[in-house]
């Protein structure tokens, strides 16, 4: 089976910056792959390619074997790092936009987890407190059966608590073949939950490996090897 | 309630250790059917395949065998989970034994305070 | 998936559409009933002056909000949908940029042809009056022969171009935004900075067509007709407008298709 996601000298130009520069990764099929690095390493724009929400300036990335389209849009479920749903909507509304527009969302599942977690979903999503919106956002894109999930900062902004459920809900939700790729830094919060890492520096993979490599190579966390390959 | 892992070993050695540990204290019994891979993985708040790797090493060691259909139970071969324990009381042993040296302790001593506790 | 995207624009901007379309036919029933049937055609000319002058300001005004709030929720609408934050959902939705393109054009026509209609249908409620239609009859004649064609015949007619305007308007507001997504930063100033230069180089090309096809040349005008004279400037600026959609979706079809950076 071919890799889900396969970056070839993928490169982004802001202007003069490069944000990547000839990025040459693959991710396979069901692992957990974190996506760590310091601000502005290019995670986001690594991310935003992958959905394409950027065009390549060159290079290409394959999701499935193919470049961004609809159909890969299909495979591939997205928390991006910002609210990114009308506010004006009731929860109700973005439950049946979803099921809509996404063959593979189960409605039923999505119904559960809000069930769980207590949520009205006669609510307006812009009268949810923060930590709740980020909830219902990772339910919606945790209730598809997408084989590509990509979390942009998921437990970015929340509480210990909410984090932890936060990755109860992960860890639930993806099925044995998906690939989960979360970006983050706050690595010690989910390096026991991590396959393996990606360390991306100035737009280029720094490191490419599995948890328990860097734990039996180096005999430190991943926490603790990000904190020495990124010192200031 | 996520298990207590350090940060500096592989974290699957550390799943065996505990699930070994729990074999052996009797929170499973001889026979027991294990939780899936899953369970246990949600259950420990770790990824799902450093669970199966963790299993897969138990069953090389014989403590746990699966069945193709059913899942994974724990053996009921009681001299090999005698065995098991005594390695394991024998390593908490040496440790200690190293930590009283370190403190000044010597063997003889440190023997008669245990008794006298 | 086209008609997904089409129902959901439509239902995110119905309700305020139709809250302020009601109002607008709310206020030509109010305007015919406690005014224009109030007025009486016989008469003197200077006491009937100040509240049809009065009147058809106010008309004039309320037509032009309308359609500029109308203008003005569409944009919104596109680039917040497409551009702002919402567009992470948008863009990541099993469908192609072109779909999302028709969606907007089909679902912002069905709002300004919608609105255009409105407007129509109000203006005829303040001017049906039998008081108005009375007085109308009594210069009808002349004023077919001013136009070249009966009143309502002229009406229709530009009810058609206005109409046909909406596509354009449409396409020129979907290009600005678009072409202000091809900036790095400050978009929507750019957006809006391109909407002016557009705007002010459209002007230019009509006064130059006007100016070639003896518009000012009043000296050698012929005794025509005003119909004959709109239609003789309407033809150009017509075959103009139609170039330049052309040319402004041919530009925003590639934005969309190749050209999608998202802030």
């Amino acid at each position: 089976m071919e890799p889900i996601l396969e970056c070839h000298e993928l490169t982004k130009k802001y202007g003069n910056y490069f944000a990547l520069s000839n990025l040459t990764l693959s991710l396979e099929r069901g692992q957990i792959v974190g996506l760590l690095g310091p601000n502005g390493s290019g995670k986001t724009t690594l991310i935003k390619l992958i959905n394409g929400l950027l065009t390549p300036t060159g290079g290409q990335i394959m999701i499935n074997g193919l470049a961004p389209c609809p159909d890969t849009k299909k495979i591939v479920s997205y928390l991006p790092d910002r609210n990114f749903l009308n506010e004006h909507m009731r929860v109700s509304q973005i439950l049946s936009y979803y099921e809509d527009f996404y063959d593979n969302f189960s409605t039923e599942r999505a119904s559960k987890m809000l069930e769980t977690l207590e949520i009205d979903r006669r609510l307006r999503l812009q009268d949810l407190s923060k930590g709740t919106l980020e909830k219902v956002q990772l339910v919606l894109v945790m209730s598809r059966a997408a084989d590509l999930y990509v979390l942009d900062e998921p437990i970015g902004g929340v509480d210990p608590a909410a984090r932890d459920y936060i990755l109860q809900t992960i860890l639930t939700n993806y099925n044995e073949n998906a690939t989960v790729l979360i970006s983050t830094h706050l690595i010690s919060d989910i390096e026991n939950i991590l396959d393996r890492v990606i360390f991306l520096k100035n737009g280029q993979p720094a490191l490419n490996a599995s948890v328990d490599e860097i734990r039996t190579k180096y005999g430190k966390s991943v926490d603790a090897l990000f904190r020495e390959v990124f010192k200031c | 309630m996520p298990w207590n892992l350090d940060d500096n070993r592989p974290i699957y050695l550390q799943l065996m250790e505990k699930i070994q540990h729990d074999i052996i204290s009797g929170v499973y019994r001889p026979g027991d059917k294990l939780p899936s891979v899953r369970d246990l993985a949600l259950d420990a708040a770790v990824n799902p395949n450093t669970m199966q790797k963790a299993l897969a090493e138990l069953e090389r060691s014989g403590l746990v065998y699966s069945q193709r259909t059913s899942g994974r139970f724990i053996t009921d071969d009681q001299s090999l989970l005698n065995r098991t324990r005594d390695a394991l009381a024998g390593e908490h042993i040496r440790s200690f034994m190293e930590q009283m040296n370190a403190l000044g302790f010597d063997k003889e001593t440190t023997l008669e305070m245990i008794q006298k506790l | 998936m086209l008609g997904k995207l089409i129902k959901h624009d439509l239902k995110s901007l119905g309700r305020l559409f139709i809250l302020l379309h009601v109002c607008f036919v709310a206020i030509c029933l109010a305007g015919r009933v406690f005014f224009m049937n109030q007025l009486d055609f016989n008469a003197p000319d200077m006491s009937l002056l100040t509240p049809l002058i009065i009147i058809s300001s106010l008309a004039i005004l309320l037509v032009v909000a309308i359609n500029f709030c109308t203008g003005l929720m569409i944009t919104f609408r596109f680039y917040r949908n497409l551009f702002g934050r919402e567009g992470y959902l948008s863009w990541t939705l099993p469908v192609s940029g072109i779909q999302h393109l028709w969606a907007k054009i089909i679902s912002g026509s069905i709002f300004l042809i919608v609105d255009t209609l409105v407007i129509a249908a109000g203006t005829l409620i303040l001017v049906t009056g039998r008081n108005v239609v009375e007085a109308y009859n009594s210069v009808s004649a002349e004023f077919t022969q001013v136009l070249g064609m009966p009143l309502p015949m002229f009406a229709l007619y530009m009810l058609l171009f206005s109409i046909a305007g909406c596509f354009s308007t449409l396409i020129m507001i979907y290009f600005c935004i678009c072409v202000g997504q091809l900036f790095p930063g400050h978009r929507v100033l750019c957006a809006l900075a391109v909407y002016f230069i557009v705007s002010f180089v459209i002007q230019i090309i009509v006064f130059l067509i006007m100016t070639v096809c003896g518009f000012f040349d009043f000296a050698a005008q012929p005794a025509g007709t005003v119909s004959v004279d709109m239609f003789r400037l309407m033809a150009p600026s017509a075959v103009l407008m139609a170039v330049l959609t052309v040319i402004q979706y041919i530009t925003v079809h590639y934005i969309m298709k190749r050209k999608i950076n998202l802030i």
